[in-house]
């Protein structure tokens, strides 16, 4: 399947004319919008926020496109060649708008709208209030006052998405690279008006996501009610060129940031009003909240704010939608919050380091002013030790030396807390009807002694086959071999939503503990009555039962299992056959994992270029499951992160034209422009969550580009140039050396 | 991202490619080693009715060094270039330069003639051409011409080539022994285009110069020559006032398009910059 997508960021669609494409060999339908009337639905996302507007999620656009892009026509073929070739034979009379290009236009009281019904473009707000922030601000010693921009950002996974859909006698079978298979089965059972029970939605290796793939897609319902149209599997595999049109993208915000400090740099207050360009939708289910509203719930950081006043607007303009990426609002108010503290830090001649021992949380568990809880948080130890790794003290002695040469070395400091492994008790937005807070695992010994643990999450490369297999091994007190984690397949495990908000380990691992221990009890309880001892004489572990004390008295799992199959005669009396469990965890607040990062970076003043020399992450996901998987998550979340500091822009014109569609224009980092990542593991349980984990998917994502900022600012300090503005390409230092006071460099 | 449907031709010979390009009538394109052709093709920006595909002719891959020039034929790999002795020792700039070709992959397939006749500004080997005076045989149904690098390049990737004419042979001066040579770039990312790129060749002792040769990649609808840069250096010597003169000559003589990578202003401020550098560098590289 190929997709007539929009080339007009803003136009009504007029006639589409579809006979060429349609008597094309090998064409077997071209479908458009009307044409699926009467059998997909809308979907759409709730939330109860005031002045909240939702948006039809369609399969494709009726009546009016709002980003180029934007699926128009489903062209059905016999390969994608000639699907191709039959989009570019259907003529459509567009009759083209005036675009909403950015959100600032987007709030001229003369914009064009991009949905006419709503009566605005601004289809969301919401603020977060704690203490009196006015006299804070005005009281204060210093106060620091910076316009910041985030500038738009692709998550760019390797594979593109995709979908194939198969209808049978029993229902339908998606086939999708989704992170969100569950929520993927809900959404096309109310578009396509279809049992739960007869779809199953099936997510196979998923090659990365990074919150791309955590929303329902268009084409997804596409694939799905054109294979019941045409009666065949119909396949739709996205090109980098779909994918970076019409994915969901990220941040493209612009905060406005006050931040009060007494004279020793004690925060007073901090008041933030942050300007998102949410695209042309509200996103199913997320709505288009997701990032801004992240935002200003996470500015006040790992810090005592006392007093606090965060707004965020989501305005509609016309662009692909804005959707969760990996770290959501954290990297963006990471950046904003580290970058004022550098700047207070600069203002006092204090250390960077210093004043943020004088602010960091130290009791637990703290409420912060948007009302979530921290249950922990490792900040000044993360923060030493990333010092010391870094070497800091020898950065700024090679600083005096270089003195002021054309290449300047700086050195930049983050510090974050992340809300990860997220309970019911915050739910995605207000009155939103998804169930991220809980998630199931089912544990199953068969008689052959192997164990099967299904998990409704959606593994798209973070390693749960060994991570949740090791959880169940040590839980259970199975060999590690014989676990097998099932996930990614709506039918084959219990009731989930997928894998996305650094949840996996916290939610899945929880219920893993859960059922395995429920498993364990029924093991042990059939070992002693087979051994004749009590089960609290009874060892576990590595597939073997024991009698303590004993170890010839022994009975293997498998037998265990067996036993367990074969009923009553081989178990204790009442004991119910089967070895098997089901059980659901929610960590109801969810828990808080911490980290600091410190970049070391050269700045070649006469070419604007920033080299990033070495990056240090110390961070405390809590227990660590497997170090390995933490190392990886960590190094891939710093480069993405390098992207966002450095190198990663969606571009869009003044037209709304995508200027970057392809990876010649859009720019992630190759292996070149990834530095040593030095990363290092503070070993703290969790203190609410059963098995003591810690999320840890995200974290690199969010302190990596507010460390490089600083970092940049601190070498270029002397110069009176501070950075606002990510990503900081060349030619933006180019135009702020240029910019400031005349005096060559 | 799939091409529109075109014919193929795998001509063994360059008259069989001429005979195919003259039988399409311009609506043909010269597939040589694809690495910029092919995405164009699959983002249906180019749409030939036919590729006539130049990889079946092995008389078109070779080195050779004799009167002071040497002559590369068109399907000479970017990869071969890259380890060749005699590029090594009679055009060290090409070596050099040849290293910021893209990524491995791409210089296994691409080809000097390919990224000459493909004349993207913003490449080396243009860049090369012009800096070093050096010119291109074309072979057309009228027989064979050379074409210098100041007559080849004419917009954007648009040479003075006639659409049945083939590129057959690249041809670059030796550098002289005694002469520094050094190829400046600045790319958003190792392997991506230029920015700006700066070739430079210096030769003369000690201060004084006897031959500058400098010239862009990036600044431009077309590489661009740096004559009066050249001029300054080699009225004025290598001393330091000379080559800051020159450098913000060179930056003048450039008038650079704005892109989302870089505006005019840089382009130009990185022109001068970088043809400091380079000078410089050739200079240390001088009699070794």
């Amino acid at each position: 399947m190929a997709f007539l997508r929009s080339p007009h960021a803003h136009a009504r669609i007029g006639r589409v004319d579809l006979a060429s494409a349609r008597a094309m060999p090998g064409v077997v339908t071209c479908v458009t919008a009307a044409d699926l009337r009467d059998t997909v639905r809308p979907l759409r996302a709730a939330s109860r926020m005031t002045g909240y507007h939702a948006t039809d999620l369609l399969p494709l656009a009726a009546d009016k496109v709002r980003y180029q892009g934007e699926p128009v026509v489903a062209v059905v073929a016999e390969s994608r060649y000639v699907a191709e070739d039959a989009v570019d034979a259907i003529a459509v009379e567009w009759s083209p708008l005036p675009p909403v290009p950015d959100a600032r236009a987007a709030m001229a009281a003369e914009s064009p709208l991009v949905h006419e019904e709503f009566g605005t473009n601004v289809i969301l707000t919401r603020a977060f209030r704690h203490g009196d922030v006015d006299p804070a601000l005005a009281g204060a010693a210093l106060v620091v006052r910076e316009r910041f921009r985030f500038r738009r950002h692709a998550a760019l996974p390797i594979e593109n998405r995709a979908a194939l859909a198969a209808w049978n006698a029993d229902g339908l079978t998606l086939w999708s690279s989704t992170q969100v298979p569950g929520m993927v089965r809900d959404a096309l059972a109310e578009s396509l008006a279809v049992p739960g029970h007869r779809i199953r939605v099936v997510a196979p290796d998923v090659g990365g996501g990074f919150g791309l793939k955590s929303s329902v897609y268009a084409e997804e319902i596409a694939v799905a009610a054109l294979a019941r149209r045409v009666g065949r599997p119909v396949k739709w595999i996205g090109d980098r060129r779909e994918d970076l049109l019409a994915s969901t993208q990220a941040w493209d915000e612009e905060i406005d940031a006050t931040l009060a400090l007494d004279g020793h740099g004690t925060i007073r207050g901090l008041r933030a009003s942050v300007l998102a360009d949410v695209g042309a939708y509200s996103i199913v289910p997320w709505t288009a909240s997701i990032e801004v509203i992240q935002v200003i719930s996470f500015l006040p950081g790992p810090y005592r704010v006392p007093a606090y006043l965060g707004e965020g607007a989501g305005v509609a303009t016309n662009k692909a939608p804005m959707g969760p990426y990996r770290g959501v609002g954290r990297p963006v108010a990471t950046f904003v919050m580290e970058s004022l503290l550098d700047r207070a830090a600069r203002r006092l001649g204090l250390d960077p380091r210093e004043i943020r021992r004088r602010n960091f949380i130290t009791e637990f568990p703290w409420r912060s002013p948007s009302g979530i809880v921290w249950d922990s948080g490792s900040f000044a130890e993360t923060l030493d030790e990333a010092a010391r790794l870094a070497d800091w003290d020898g950065v700024r002695a090679a600083q005096s030396l270089r003195g002021d040469a054309t290449r300047r070395l700086g050195v930049g400091v983050a510090s974050y807390v992340e809300l990860t492994g997220i309970g019911s008790a915050i739910p995605a937005s207000p009155g939103a009807d998804i169930a991220t807070g809980t998630e199931g695992a089912t544990v199953r010994v068969d008689p052959t002694g192997t164990v099967t643990a299904s998990f409704g999450l959606a593994c798209h490369g973070q390693g749960h086959e060994t991570t949740l297999a090791q959880v169940v091994a040590d839980t259970l007190g199975a060999r590690l071999d014989d676990v097998r984690v099932v996930h990614g397949d709506t039918s084959a495990g219990p009731i989930g939503t997928g894998t996305y908000a650094s949840r996996s380990a916290v939610l899945g691992g929880g219920a893993a503990i859960l059922a395995s221990r429920s498993v364990r009890e029924k093991a042990l309880a059939i070992a002693a009555h087979q051994l004749e001892a009590d089960a609290r004489d009874i060892e576990l572990q590595e597939s073997a039962a024991w009698v303590r004390g004993a170890p010839d008295r022994r009975v293997s799992l498998r037998e265990i299992a067996r036993s367990a199959y074969l009923g009553a005669r081989r178990l204790p009396k009442g004991l119910e056959p089967g070895l098997e469990a089901t059980r659901y965890y929610d960590p109801f607040f969810g828990t808080a994992s911490s980290a600091t990062h410190i970049a070391v970076v050269e700045v070649d003043l006469a070419l604007g270029a920033v080299t990033v020399l070495r990056h240090v992450v110390v961070e405390d996901c809590g227990r660590v499951i497997n170090p390995r998987i933490v190392e990886g998550q960590t190094i891939g979340g710093v480069a993405q992160g390098i992207g966002g500091a450095l190198l990663e822009e969606l571009v869009y014109d003044d037209q709304a034209q995508l200027a970057t569609g392809s990876l010649m224009d859009y720019l992630p980092p190759t292996a070149w422009e990834i530095p040593p990542i030095v990363v290092r593991h503070l070993d703290r349980p969790s203190p609410s969550t059963i098995g003591g984990f810690k999320g840890v998917g995200e974290g690199g994502t969010i302190g990596a580009p507010a460390a490089i900022a600083n970092a940049v600012s601190d070498a270029l300090g002397s110069l009176g140039v501070e950075i606002a503005e990510l990503p900081v390409t060349p030619d933006r230092i180019f135009r702020l050396l240029a910019s400031r006071a005349p005096r060559t460099g | 991202m799939k091409p529109a449907k075109f014919e193929y031709h795998a001509p063994g010979s360059v008259d069989e490619a001429i005979a195919l390009l003259g039988r399409y009538e311009g609506d043909a394109k010269v597939l040589a080693g694809g690495q910029s052709l092919v995405p164009l093709l699959n983002f249906r920006l180019s749409r030939p009715a036919a590729l006539i595909d130049l990889n079946r002719i092995p008389s078109l891959a070779y080195i050779r060094a004799d009167d002071g020039v040497v002559r590369f034929g068109a399907m000479t790999r970017q990869r071969t270039i890259e380890f060749s002795d005699v590029v090594r020792q009679r055009l060290p700039l090409l070596s050099e330069a040849t290293r910021l070709v893209g990524h491995l992959p791409i210089r296994t397939r691409g080809t000097i003639g390919g990224s000459i006749a493909h004349a993207d500004p913003s490449a080396e080997y243009p860049a090369i051409l012009a800096a070093l005076d050096g010119e291109v045989v074309v072979k057309g149904p009228k027989g064979e011409r050379t074409v210098k690098a100041r007559e080849l390049f004419q917009t954007y990737l648009t040479t003075s080539l006639e659409s049945d004419e083939v590129l057959t042979e690249v041809r670059l001066p030796a550098i002289d022994a005694g002469a520094g040579t050094a190829f400046e770039e600045f790319s958003r990312r190792h392997g991506d285009f230029a920015i700006i790129g700066i070739a430079a060749v210096i030769a003369g002792d000690g201060a004084s110069c006897s031959m500058a040769r400098l010239a862009t990649a990036g600044a431009g609808p077309i590489p661009v020559r740096l004559r009066a840069a050249e001029e300054i250096l080699e009225r004025d010597g290598l001393g330091d006032a000379p080559i800051a003169a020159a450098a913000a000559r060179a930056a003048e003589l450039v008038d650079p398009d704005s892109d989302i990578h870089a505006s005019s202003a840089y382009r130009k401020h990185l022109t001068g910059v970088l043809t400091e550098r380079a000078v410089r560098r050739a200079m240390a590289k001088r009699g070794r």
